[in-house]
């Protein structure tokens, strides 16, 4: 039944994060991603086991494949106004947000995560899989930038903790007069462990669930990553249930909602395009802008990214899946991300894109899994309710 | 933010230690309790399925403990019709789990009999008990007498013994 059973997880030249040998020895079945050898799943939990420990305790991710980097010099707000279509001027010192890097078209070259840590300052979140791509883009874009320097970030390894025990999992581990109650989601700020380490510690993740990104010294990270685990309510989660736990948040995967040819307006995120940085008759235009105004205040563009369910029960529908009107002859569209939703008893769920007018809520489209059509219906995302931790 | 699916493509599949029975057939189950005596041959296939015939002429069709765990935890099974006719390496059906879809093949040719529809409400059956109450289906082997020499069918420490060949 399964032509090649196993991966072939000796592969040589394979990356690996300062928390691989651990990974190991708490049972990761380790595969390649994005360059490295990374924890698929743990044994002694199946990843259904894994998603809902999230959902109701606290995963623990590595996530150090991921890119970090800085951002500095006076330049810097500059390259960040060309490159992306959020406002970061008006930004507090210690606050993140998501974003899109744009390519001249308006495509999507990655999406990031990017905290101000002050004026000229700013610390930077890609992915592992886009970084050779995203490190070419900048360096190119910050030819045409006077006073900005950017520089990745080698030496620190990234951890997602997350679920509505994180909070409860990472006190215990802070100095006496630490306090997390308030920071907020998207603030960032740094930490000091009971044993002097500091720590970077983001209100933020990737799962819809209350949580902290933290990043740390790499010669620190093993030894803080087994003080995390010492809690019962916490326990290490791998690639497997990360993916199913964005898919029910609603959040997009770069390379299936999104890639270098989708505007942030096709890829329903037209809330990364602040305010201030619409109908700009001075001063920096981000990239693409022609095209991404035209699309947000003349509804230019032809289809947009959706989220639907089943109505029946089936196969899931995955990556490349078409999309058809209820004839069952029109393709109206195609799946980028589908699966079954540990978080909803396994019902279908999944992400797409669909042309317009037929993109609507509540529209009731078929979905074409190998010879089979299969009733879906368009819903709003997130699919379950986000728990970001707002005061 | 989270990076380039490579899962989907992936079967992110090393089991790290297995006992060496966990691949025989149950003994309380149907696939084995159908004939009072028990069947009279079980066989594998190095693609993880396994097949329990009777001396009636049909046969048991599923998939191993091994590839049960490799696939992770059901949650639907694409069942076969009743009456298909199907040669040796068809697919007769699916298990998916949440990150990947795997058809299952006929180990040998036959007709459908019928399908186990208690994984309609129940594919995680299929990880609980693949070898017995996780059966898929049971067929009518087209040549019931010539089972022991078909190739490409194994016995139970044949196909022990090329798992451990492969790691």
């Amino acid at each position: 039944m399964i032509r090649s059973i196993r991966f072939n997880s000796t592969q040589t030249g394979l990356k690996k994060t300062a928390l691989h040998d651990l990974h190991v020895e708490l049972g990761g079945n380790m595969v390649p991603f994005a360059g490295y050898s990374m924890p698929v799943v743990y044994k002694g939990q199946s990843h259904i086991e894994s998603h809902k420990w999230t959902r109701s305790h606290a995963g623990l991710f590595d996530v150090s494949h991921m890119l970090q980097s800085t951002l500095q010099g006076k330049g810097a707000i500059n390259l960040l106004h060309k490159v992306t279509p959020t406002d970061f001027q008006q930004r507090s010192p210690g606050v993140g947000t998501l974003s899109v890097l744009l390519n001249p078209e308006g495509g999507i070259v990655d999406d990031t995560l990017i905290t101000k840590q002050s004026t000229h300052d700013f610390y930077i979140v890609t992915n592992a899989a886009c970084a050779e791509n995203d490190s070419q883009f900048l360096l190119s874009e910050l030819q045409s930038v006077t006073e900005a320097k950017w520089t990745p970030i080698r030496n620190r390894s990234l951890l997602a903790l997350q679920g509505p025990d994180a909070h409860r999992v990472l006190k215990p581990l802070l100095a006496w007069d630490q306090s997390l109650t308030d920071l907020y989601f998207g603030h960032r700020r740094t930490y000091k462990l009971f044993n002097g380490t500091y720590i970077d510690v983001a209100r933020s993740g990737y799962t819809g669930e209350d949580g902290f990104e933290i990043s740390i010294p790499n010669e620190s990270a093993s030894d803080f990553v087994r003080s995390l685990l010492d809690n019962q309510l916490a326990k290490p989660i791998g690639l497997a249930a990360r993916d199913s736990l964005r898919l029910e948040a609603g959040l997009c995967l770069y390379g299936n909602e999104l890639n270098e040819s989708i505007t942030p307006v096709e890829a329903a995120l037209s809330w990364v395009i602040s305010k201030n940085r619409r109908n700009i008759t001075e001063g920096v235009k981000f990239n693409g802008y022609e095209k991404i105004m035209a699309q947000l205040n003349n509804k230019t563009h032809r289809d947009l990214r959706v989220g639907y369910k089943y109505q029946t029960k089936g196969p899931a529908a995955r990556t490349g899946s078409k999309i058809f009107l209820p004839d069952g002859k029109t393709e109206v569209g195609h799946v980028t991300s589908g699966s079954a939703s540990p978080s909803l008893d396994n019902l279908n769920i999944g992400q797409g894109r669909v042309l317009k007018p037929h993109n609507k809520r509540g529209s009731n489209l078929l979905v074409q899994v190998r010879n089979k059509l299969l009733p879906i219906e368009l819903v709003k995302m997130p699919f379950i309710p986000s728990h970001y931790y707002k005061g | 933010m989270f990076s380039r699916a490579l899962l989907r493509t992936v079967n992110p599949l090393r089991i790290s230690i297995r006992a060496q029975s966990t691949n025989a057939l149950s003994k309380t189950a149907l696939p084995f309790t159908y004939s009072p005596s028990g069947p009279s041959a079980v066989k594998y296939t190095n693609q993880h399925e396994w097949l329990a015939a009777h001396s009636d002429g049909t046969a048991f069709l599923g998939i191993t403990k091994y590839a049960a765990d490799a696939l992770g935890d059901a949650t639907y099974v694409e069942l076969p019709e009743k009456e298909t006719q199907l040669e040796a390496g068809e697919a007769y059906g699916s298990v998916e789990s949440v990150k990947s879809a795997s058809e299952v093949y006929q180990p040998v040719s036959g007709e459908i009999m019928e399908a186990n529809n208690n994984l309609e409400s129940q594919p995680q059956l299929i990880n609980t008990d693949p070898l017995g109450d996780g059966w898929i289906a049971r067929i009518k082997i087209a040549e019931p007498d010539s089972l022991e020499s078909q190739e490409g069918l194994l016995s139970l420490e044949q196909y022990e013994r090329s798992l451990k060949e492969d790691e």
